[in-house]
This record gives structure tokens, sequence and C-alpha cells, in this order.
């Protein structure tokens, strides 16, 4: 009988316990998704190519779709913002036509070589062109700090800027003459902006190694002056305080070119494939003629060879003839482009030590700027320039894939070596997101990087090993046409 | 009685702070498992040739005694938390059946020996397609068979020690994306399988009347593994084709101790360790081109608390136990691919004596995972697990 009290006792023990932890409730002490003590009922993005979410050479809506300031604005929604849809100008896929006619957007057609080219395709249309207001993503691809203010009209600008996203993005006068005057016609008022300006302001020279190409001519380029760039930023930011008083403003600065693989991909290609062995020449900056610049790539600081050199080097004469330079006396067009001294790698194509430091002091002089104007009116910033920069040396690692600031391999650049892919947007979003988080006591959950797409490629061979990617010519031109129309 | 006391204290403030779960399984008879597999100092049963193959050299009759357990676990994930997200992934429904199987025949008095067919290691994790984590893990089976030929020898009607052999085979799926910038995404399918050897020992020692004592010792077993890795959509520069991988499964050993309370009442408790720091890495390598992927795993050596008892009332036996089973997979390694954490386990049980040749047993086991939150993973998949599992074990004996 005591026995049998035991086992009972010691049973009823045993199914007590198997009731304990059954529960199906989430575990304490998870995330949660809020504003903190904020409310957002409309966000506003201003920018350049960046914002508009241009990818691969064009403006299309399934890059478009994954821009960082659509995904801030997706991941502020479920942290019960109330922006409603966050309105873009959508171009339909393909996307934008280049000067040719042609959508502008370039593929990667083969993994073998890789082939990198435009496919030829018809343009794409605009989709949201009916919108009877401003939009609220005012990115517009090739827009620089001088363009905040600029009230030329967009067909105007359709022609002396040769770029038609003035044009696709501010549409008409009525909703505002620039953009800044679109942004105050935004119902409600913007209690978040971001800012996003600058970039272009180096990168028209840089990209073209510090020269222009027009009209037949190549003639030096300079930066936006550091003094320029310093009063129409504070004037910017000025304006937008006075207009939009309570609104909370995000701004971000400007990253380094040698974090970016437009400049870093050609060389250390060029490098390990002819090390020691062949000596470039190249034209040092300002020079036309024979090549000055004799070298194995191997010096401390080398030249960076811009991406679109992919397309000429080991070429003749097709630089010359792309661009309808004629061909300054002394070159010779039937050596080897870069091996030969009398056809060096022109000045366009290249960024000597001089160009560079160029680059370097007008970059550092408007990211003074932007954390001076960021302290003084008490924005947020995102310090890009060292997220880049960390990316670069360490690459980026999360839900266990890591990715890099390699050209295509790396999967945070798109086509053009300079705009990001979805996901490179969403760790751009991310930044943001986490100084948002930071400086207001919000809880906005992150991007799930793992979930944005990637380089749509095809499922040929993949040429391991190459360290030359070739881009054709006219995927060079229409990189390059962001910058400047021929 | 007093040396029970200090079993517990010892098995509780043991210096062994050591961190079995894993993929380990340690259910492998109905009768053993209903009482917290606290079985090494008794082991009565044809099971010993698991538990500890020392206790064949006390069972007087021929045997065959085989089952299964049906396995159910459940565990869900919210995360990542490292992107502010608190999302609930639950990991796909799955019912698992490892079996075991014993014949045990005495070919003297002292002599018996057996034949032992089961699966100690096993493991199958699968979350929905295209989640999160899929870089990580889509999908994981594991099995492995056991086939152990054993001996056991009674040297004398108080002390008994017994030997076997275990030749493994094992088979892994494999099924993750492969991590590149291209869309759409390869997703890679590694079929592997190979086979390895070990050993047992055990030792059984009848102190007196009431008490007994036992310990055991199951050598790892390097596993070899080879088979095949094929990706949908293939593209030229995955290393499709022949793959190798090596996987070394743990070491395990019990000692334990049972006590008679009263005469229709037997208790036991055991410690268990078992060896994980051997599985430091899972290394495949791809034949194709070379290339090889290793994922840190940097498991450490980890126990298992048993007690366990088994009322008798005449036919029935009324079984119930309760083990703690220390996980051995440190925070910083704990992954989607085997959601582990420290795990309470309740048993219940019962036996039923059909005659003198037929009997039934059926075991229950309720196992609750402690939530585990885990952040700074090396997989940079930081967040909470919360798992649990019902086992249900049925055994059948047939004794000639």
């Amino acid at each position: 009988m005591k026995s049998t009290t035991l086992c009972i006792v010691l049973c009823s023990i045993l199914i007590s316990m198997l009731f304990i932890g059954c529960s199906d409730e989430a575990p304490f002490g998870l995330p949660k998704s809020d504003l903190g003590n904020n409310t957002i009922s409309k966000y506003v993005s201003i920018g350049n190519s960046l914002t508009a979410g241009y990818q691969s050479g064009a403006l299309f809506e399934d890059g478009q779709r994954y821009g960082f300031p659509n995904l801030i604005a997706q991941q502020l929604i479920k942290a019960g913002a109330t922006i409603g849809t966050f309105e873009q100008p959508i171009w339909g896929n393909p996307g934008n036509p280049g000067s040719n006619g042609k959508a502008a957007r370039i593929e990667l057609v083969s993994l073998e070589g890789p082939d990198i080219r435009p496919r030829g395709l018809a343009p794409g249309t605009p989709l949201n062109a009916t919108l009877n207001r401003p939009y609220d993503n005012l990115g517009i691809p090739g827009a620089m700090i001088a363009d905040f203010f600029d009230t030329t009209d967009v067909n105007t600008k359709l022609v002396t800027r040769q770029n038609l996203f003035f044009k696709h993005v501010l549409r008409d006068q009525s909703k505002g003459k620039s953009v800044f005057e679109q942004a105050k016609n935004i119902s409600p008022k913007a209690d978040l902006i971001s800012f996003w300006l600058g970039n272009n302001d180096v990168l028209l020279y840089a990209v073209y190694g510090g020269v222009i190409v027009a009209g037949g001519t190549v003639i030096p380029n300079a930066p936006t002056s550091a003094t320029t760039f310093d009063q129409l930023y504070k004037a910017a930011i000025d304006s937008l305080k006075n207009n939009f008083p309570s609104a909370k403003i995000i701004v971000a600065n400007i990253p380094d070119i040698k974090a970016i693989p437009y400049f870093t991909t050609v060389n250390p290609g060029v490098v390990a494939t002819y090390k020691g062995v062949i000596p470039f020449s190249y034209q040092k900056h300002g020079n036309r003629g024979v090549g000055d610049g004799v070298t194995y790539f191997t010096e401390p600081n080398p030249p960076l060879l811009t991406l679109a050199s992919s397309a000429y080097i080991g070429k003749k004469g097709e630089w010359y003839r792309d661009n309808n330079v004629s061909v300054p006396s002394g070159i010779d067009t039937n050596q080897t482009m870069g091996i030969d001294y009398t056809n060096p790698i022109p000045d366009a194509l290249i960024l000597d030590s001089l160009e560079q430091a160029e680059i370097a002091k007008a970059v550092a002089a408007y990211n003074t700027t932007i954390a001076s104007v960021a302290t003084s009116k008490n924005l947020a910033l995102v310090d890009i320039h060292t997220i880049f920069n960390d990316i670069k040396k360490n690459g980026f690692r999360v839900s266990g894939e890591t990715y890099t600031a390699d050209y295509v391999s790396g999967g945070l650049f798109s086509l053009d070596g300079i705009h990001p892919t979805g996901r490179g947007a969403g760790i751009l979003a991310n930044e943001f997101i986490k100084v948002l988080n930071a400086k207001y006591g919000m809880h906005i959950p992150y991007v799930d990087i793992s979930q944005l797409p990637g380089i749509p490629a095809p499922l040929g061979k993949y040429a391991a090993g190459t360290l030359l990617p070739k881009l054709s010519p006219q995927a060079v031109k229409n990189i390059l046409e962001l910058w400047h129309r021929q | 009685m007093k040396n029970i006391i200090l079993f517990f204290v010892f098995l509780f403030f043991s210096p062994f702070v050591v961190h079995a779960g894993g993929f380990q399984l340690n259910e492998h008879g109905a009768r053993a498992m209903a009482q917290g597999g606290a079985f090494v100092a008794r082991a009565y049963d044809p099971s010993a040739i698991y538990f500890n193959p020392a206790g064949l050299g006390f069972q007087t009759q021929n045997s065959v005694y085989a089952g299964t357990t049906l396995i159910t676990p459940q565990s869900a994930f919210y995360g990542p938390t490292n992107l502010n997200l608190s999302t609930k992934n639950e990991m796909v429904d799955q019912l698992f059946t490892p079996i075991n199987v014993y014949l045990t025949y005495r070919i003297t008095d002292d002599l018996s020996v057996g034949l032992g067919v089961n699966n100690p290691f096993g493991l199958g994790t699968e979350w929905k397609d295209g989640w999160s984590g899929r870089f990580i893990t889509q999908k994981v089976d594991l099995k492995s068979f056991f086939f152990s030929p054993t001996a056991a020898y009674k040297i004398s009607d108080q002390l008994a020690v017994g030997a076997g052999l275990n030749y493994a085979t094992g088979d892994v799926t494999i099924q993750r994306y492969v991590s590149d910038p291209f869309d759409p995404h390869g997703k890679i399918n590694l079929e592997l399988s190979g086979s390895g050897v070990g050993f047992s020992v055990g030792a059984l020692y009848k102190i007196s009347e009431e008490l007994s004592a036992g310990a055991s010792y199951r050598s790892s077993v390097n596993i070899n593994a080879e088979g095949t890795a094929a990706f949908t959509p293939n593209r030229s520069a995955y290393p499709a084709g022949e793959a190798t991988a090596s996987l070394k499964l743990p070491a395990t050993g019990y000692i334990g101790i049972a006590y008679k309370a009263m005469e229709n009442l037997e208790l036991e408790a055991d410690y268990q360790y078992v060896g994980w720091s051997s599985y430091k890495e899972l290394k495949i390598d791809f034949k194709k081109d070379g290339s090889s992927q290793t994922s840190p795993k940097n498991y450490e050596d980890t126990y298992i608390l048993r007690i366990g008892g088994e009322y008798t009332m005449q036919q029935v036996q009324i079984r119930f136990g309760y083990l703690f089973d220390n996980n051995p997979v440190q925070d910083k390694y704990t992954e989607p691919l085997l959601p582990d954490a420290d795990r309470h386990g309740y048993n219940l049980g019962i036996g039923y004596k059909l005659n003198d040749q037929i009997t039934i047993d059926v075991a229950y086991l309720f196992l609750h995972f402690v939530d585990r939150t885990v952040t700074g993973t090396a997989i940079d998949f930081d967040g909470v697990y919360q798992s649990r599992a019902h086992l249900l074990g049925i055994n059948l004996g047939y004794s000639f």
C-alpha cells in the first residue's frame, strides 16, 4: 500500500512536469518594431542616382523597387509609419533609353568572359507618370548639389545637360520648378527627409579620368570646388530646416572612389596579368600625346584604370573612333593601346596620382562640410564613407553570406561598378535605419538582405579566374552618359 | 541509502562543468527510455547491447527485442534579431522513426552473445523553402545504422563484463542555397554516405541484493562519407559531382548506480558523458575543382543526467524518469542546421507481460528545450530558438 502511494505521487509529479514549458507563446525579450516617441506620416527622399534606385547604367522598375529609399519606406511602414504608398517615378523595364534609342540597361549576357553589355532592347515606358503630385522619391540620376535649387526648365535641361531624368522625375513646372519646390508641394508635409547629394560633384570628374570628352575634344575638368559645395550644401540644408521645421533630416556623406569597383577592378587585373612583364604606357593628367607614364603598375601609388578602360586596353584606335576624338599627332593607332609607347592609354581612362589626389581632396572637403552642417543643424548623419571603406577592406557578412566590394562577384555593386545592386541598396537602407534608430530611439526593423535579388545571370559557362571583365564599348558609353552625353 | 545520496550529490555538483544534445539519439528501447534512460547499472533486457554489453551476462534467456521510437520535433526560430526582426520561422513538421532490434543467445550459463541494430545518431531539420536562413540551411537529414555484434561473460554472480563491435553506416543529405551574387540562386543538394567501425565495452557489478553499479563506454566512430553534389539550376562554376566529407561520431560513456528501494521498486541514477568536442567542423570537399566548404562547429564535451525507476505490479510495470541533457553547441556556433539547446526530458511508461515469453513496452518522453537566445553568432544569424519534441517508444520482446 505504501509503495502504491509512492508510485502515485511520483507519477503525478511527472505528469505535472509535462506541462511546464509547453506554451506556444513567443519567447520573452524579442525585438519590438516601433518609431519610439516619433510619428512619421511622410517620407521624402532627395538625392541623385543612388536615391533614384538607378543600377547597371539605367533607371528601371526592377532596380527602383529595391532602391534604398523604397526599402527604408517599407521598413518604416512595418514600424508603424503612416506614409501610405511611397510614390516613385518608375520607369518600366527594361528602363530608360540610352542616346542610341535602345534600353540603356547593361546586363550580364554571359558568364563566359564575362560578357557585359546592353542587349539592344526597346526601352520601357514611365509607369507612374500621371500621379497628380510630386513623387516621394525625388532622387534624380545625375543630379549635383547645384541642382537642388535649380529652376531651369526640365525641357531645357534635357538639352543642356543631355540628361532625361530631370524631366522624368520633375515632369512639369506646375508641380514646382526645382527639387526643393517640388518637395515643398508634397502633402502632408514631409516629417522625414533623406538628403544625399554631392557624389556627382566629384564623380563627373572621376569617371572620365579627370577630363571632359565632348565635341571631339578632350579638355581638363575639375570637381565642384570645395567653396561652392560648402555654400550650396549649407543653403540647401538651411532651406530644408526653415521649410520643414519639425522634420527629421538624415544625410549621408561621400564615399572614397577607391571603395568602388568602377575604379578598382581593371587595375588589379592588369597587375596580376602583366606584372613585371609588360610596361604599360599611359597619358598623365593633361597630356594628350604619346605616353609619358610607363609603368608595370607596381609602384606604391599606381594609376587607377576605370572600368571604361576594360573595353579598350589591348585594342588599337577604337577609343578615338568611339568618342569622335581625332587622333593627336604622334599617336600611332596601329599599335596596341597601352602596350606601345606611341599608343598610350588615354587620360580619360585613367586616374593618375595627381587626379586621385584632386578627388581625395574634394571628397574630404565635401565630407567636412557635411559633418559640420550635420552637427550644427542636428541632422542624422550616415557615414557612408567609413562604411564603404570597411566593406572594401573586410567585406560584409549577414545570414551566412559574405559580400565584397568586388565587381560582379562581390554582389553589392551592379554592372556599372558604381551603383548598388538590390542587396547593396539593402545594406545602404540598413545603415540609414541604424542611424535613425540610434538618434531618435526608433526600432525600425532592418531589411533582410538575403531576400533581395542578386544580379540576373544566365546559366551558361563561367570562365573561372577571369581577372579582366570586358565591358562592351556600348556598355561603357551607357554608363558614362549619366555624367555627360555626347 | 547513504551511497545513493552521495551519488546524487556527485551528479549535481560534479566538477565536469562541460556543456549531449547534438544529433545523438538516446532512445534505444522503450523500457530504458521510460526510465529516463537510466539503465547502465541494470541493463536487464537485450538493449543492454547498446547501454551496457555486460548486462547480457546476467540475462537467463535467449531473446528478441525490437521496437521503434516515433519522434516529432517542433522548432521555431525568431529573428534574425541582429536585423531587429522577430519573425517566427517554423521548422517543417517531420516524423522520425529510429528503430532498435536486438537478438541475444546464451552459449553457456556464463557466456552470451548478441546482435544489435539501431540508430544512435540522427537528425532532420527542414525550414520553409526560401526562408531567411536559406544560405545557411534549407534541409538536413542524417541517418546512421549501427550493427553491433556483442559478447558478455559472467565472471561471478556479482560481476559480468561485455564488449562489442560497432559497424556503422551513415547517410546525410544537405540542402541549402548557394551564396553567390547571381539570380536565380542555385540550390545545392549534397548526398553522402559512408561507414566506420568502433567498439563498446561495459561492466556490471551487483554490490548487494539491493545495489548494483554499471559502467560502459562506446567509442567514437569516424565515418568517411562520399557522394555527389547536385545543383539546381546548375552553373558550370559550381562544383557539381563527387564530394567527400568525414564525420566523427562522438564517444559516449555511462556510469550509474541502481537501488532496489522496495521489493517492487527499482531506482537508478546515471551520468552519461558525450565526447562532442571531436566535432570541430564539417568540411565538404568537392572533387571537381578541389574546393572545399568548411562550417565551424566547435562542439564541447557534454553530459546527460538521468534518473528513473520502475514499479512492478504483477504483470504490469510502471516506469518514470527525468533527464537533463546539456547541449554541446556554443552560443557563437548555434545555427538552424541543428537548433540545439539544453533539454529537460520527462519520461513515463508502462510494461506489460503478456505471458512468460512476450512483453510489450511503451514509453513516452517529452523533451523541453530551454528557449535559447544567441547573439554574436559566427554566421551572423542571431535570434531565439524555441524547440520541443514528443517521443513515443514501443517495443516487443520475445524470450525463449
